[in-house]
């Protein structure tokens, strides 16, 4: 047997949870993962690159002690490679050899020639599951509605082998960077979190506890730079994800405050255009490095 | 007691967001009264995004959200959203003046059905400029520009589908098909890529310049818009503004009406270059360009700074499969676009066309069907 599914009775619990899995949510966040766990409903998370939807739902299975299932979706993502596939070598490798009598369908398209995908593991499974739908906004309309049928019953019919029904409901994540909005009927069946960037407070927070070893200040003043950076007309503005990384770019330097020098030399880590970095060349950048300074300094 | 309160409150709060146009159906009341069951409601906090997260499901409709929820249950003053009279006016006339056939408008004669034109009457239509055109002949035009923005361009999805003439084996019937020949896969199954719709975009100056232009530009984006999903239309001006749900519905009059009140920069100046900061900013961004033809409709005559629309043009054709821009300027022989705006946009686009007639619209057409990519450093 395996154990009952780890509950929380209170927000505040689940927030604690996911603190210890290294994850700082936002009160909205920890409402929502909470709210999808309590009514049994997906939950769609959508916001910016970088502001940590994927990281949720792995901070979410480790709270909730589950198997964490990611399927990554892509265009042309079908059924063969998101639920399950027949394992063709295999089938008729077993016609060959059963040469004498001869095979029947059913006996070929049985539980053991069923290659498993994500989907259909998240469903035929006994554990407690976190099933992560990644990028869903990039899979095609196609799957989407193939993925309502799934997330409304919770249930896959493979035609050779009948209908097979979640014993256990996976806590289910998609996320969504709005490339393209998804279909009204999937939203109805999901609960729906925007995530902004986070506070000055809790980026400084989340960096201190990323990035081992990195002072208050310099955590402070990179935070505060790339909060300034967001508030520029970027094509890709900096998410947590960028000030992390900088974090650590500026910490194994170890750097203590940042200044124009360093910062030019780290900028790549933030930003991930060539127009993005020329933007910010010179004034613009001496300027925000100001403020990032005073604002730490406060 | 206290129950049936929460229930009356939250009932009549989802009333008062269909009000202001958020979509709320029975199962989301539904939803959003469990999810209050599980939080604490002495917390505001909680029970703020306990509602949001269970009534709204679009990033554009959290602002609504946001006042209807500061006014419902925070007693807050409601900030009504307000459409400036002389805009939808302006609109009114407008749209009056393109599309009914009545009033001051000619009643056009039995036996003038655009199906039973003459040859040549016909031919002529085809050349007229739109600017020339009387409401009558206009009319008669919006049949012919339906079938005109049916075209699409098109590419290969990712998906593939069975096909007798594919490049891919399909082992799931080529194992069933095997079976009857004890293991040898004697008759082949085949799949191929799907061919689907290219993503379009179409960006269209409705600007005081384009006035004689844009009214039939506006029926021909229509007509694209409803050909389909995968379509986006802006109107531009002094700033941008989204077109696709207005020019979606059914009904073109209808729709018209509503596509002008929302471009509220009808008649003013022409700010192409911040108008694509915007798009690339807002809209870029969310990938919307990415991979598809992008249709500029404009005369190019921009007000303020051509280097910024250098840049802008550069970030969009590097994020489109095809850059198209349609000038109705480019009509007349002796056009040489030498306009700082136009000059500057060119080196980006890919086909430069008139747009200022029916044939030249057939032209467009026939260039989105068959576009391909240019093959430029």
């Amino acid at each position: 047997m395996y154990p009952p599914a780890v509950m929380f009775r209170t927000i505040d619990e689940l927030e604690e949870a996911l603190r210890k899995a290294d994850y700082l949510p936002d009160r909205g966040l920890s409402t929502a993962l909470f709210l999808s766990l309590a009514l049994e409903k997906p939950l769609l998370l959508e916001g910016e690159a970088g502001v940590g939807k994927t990281e949720a739902a792995k901070a979410l299975a480790t709270a909730l002690s589950a198997r964490l299932i990611r399927l990554q979706c892509y265009e042309g993502l079908d059924v063969s490679h998101a639920v399950y596939e027949w394992n063709y070598p295999r089938q008729l490798l077993h016609i060959r050899a059963a040469q004498e009598g001869t095979v029947s369908e059913d006996e070929l398209f049985g539980p053991e020639f069923l290659i498993r995908r994500p989907l259909l593991e998240a469903i035929d499974s006994d554990e407690q599951v976190v099933l992560l739908i990644d990028e869903v906004d990039r899979a095609d309309e196609e799957f989407e509605a193939f993925l309502l049928e799934i997330l409304s019953d919770f249930q896959i019919t493979i035609p050779e082998l009948g209908t097979i029904k979640a014993r256990r409901k996976p806590a289910v994540v998609l996320t969504s960077n709005r490339t393209r909005e998804l279909h009204d009927a999937l939203k109805r069946r999901a609960l729906f979190h925007w995530i902004g960037h986070p506070s000055l407070e809790r980026e400084v927070e989340i960096v201190r506890l990323r990035v081992p070893g990195i002072s208050q200040r310099l955590a402070e003043e990179a935070a505060a730079f790339v909060r300034g950076l967001r508030g520029l007309d970027l094509a890709k503005p900096p998410g947590v994800a960028e000030t992390i990384d900088w974090g650590q770019a500026l910490a194994a330097l170890g750097r203590e405050e940042i200044d124009a020098e360093v910062v030019e030399q780290t900028l790549g880590s933030v930003l991930k255009y060539r127009e993005d970095i020329e933007a910010v060349r010179d004034e613009t950048l001496v300027s925000l490095i100001e403020e990032a300074r005073a604002t730490a300094k406060r | 007691m206290q129950g049936t309160a929460i229930v009356r409150h939250v009932v009549t709060f989802g009333r008062v967001l269909r009000e202001v146009g958020i979509e709320v159906g029975p199962g989301r009341v539904l939803d959003a009264l469990r999810s209050l069951d599980a939080v604490d409601l002495t917390r505001q906090e909680d029970v703020y995004f306990a509602l949001r997260q269970t009534l709204v499901s679009r990033h554009d409709e959290l602002e609504l959200f946001d006042r209807a929820f500061a006014a419902w249950f925070m007693r807050g003053p409601i900030a009504p959203l307000v459409r400036h009279k002389h805009q939808r006016d302006h609109a009114d006339r407008l749209v009056q003046g393109s599309l009914t056939t009545g009033g001051d408008a000619a009643e056009p004669e039995p036996g003038d059905d655009p199906i039973e034109l003459g040859a040549s009457e016909h031919e002529l239509l085809r050349e007229k400029d739109f600017a020339e055109m009387t409401p009558e002949e206009f009319e008669r035009c919006r049949v012919l520009m339906t079938a005109i923005a049916r075209i699409r361009p098109r590419r290969a999805s990712r998906r593939r589908a069975p096909d007798p003439r594919g490049d891919r084996i399909d082992m799931r019937r080529l194992v069933r098909r095997s079976l009857r020949t004890g293991g040898d896969p004697v008759e082949p199954a085949w799949r191929a890529r799907k061919v689907v719709p290219r993503k379009l975009v179409v960006l269209c100056d409705v600007s005081g310049s384009m006035d004689a232009y844009s009214r039939a530009l506006l029926l021909f984006l229509h007509s694209v818009v409803g050909s389909g999903r995968g379509v986006e239309a802006f109107g531009f001006g002094t700033r941008l503004t989204r077109l696709t749900p207005d020019l979606a519905t059914r009904d073109p009059e209808a729709a018209l009406a509503r596509a002008t009140v929302t471009a509220v920069d009808w008649g003013s100046g022409t700010r192409i270059g911040s108008s694509l900061a915007e798009f690339n900013a807002v809209y870029g961004r969310r990938a919307l360009s990415r991979g598809a033809v992008v249709v500029i409709v404009s005369d190019g005559w921009e007000r303020d700074d051509p280097g910024l629309l250098e840049r802008e043009m550069a970030k969009l054709a590097r994020a489109a499969y095809a850059v198209v821009w349609v000038n109705p300027l480019k009509g007349n022989p002796e056009y040489q676009p030498l306009a700082g705006g136009m000059r500057c946009a060119l080196p980006f686009v890919d086909r430069f066309l008139p747009g200022h007639n029916l044939r030249s619209l057939e032209e467009l057409a026939a260039v989105l069907a068959g576009i391909e990519r240019r093959h430029a450093a």
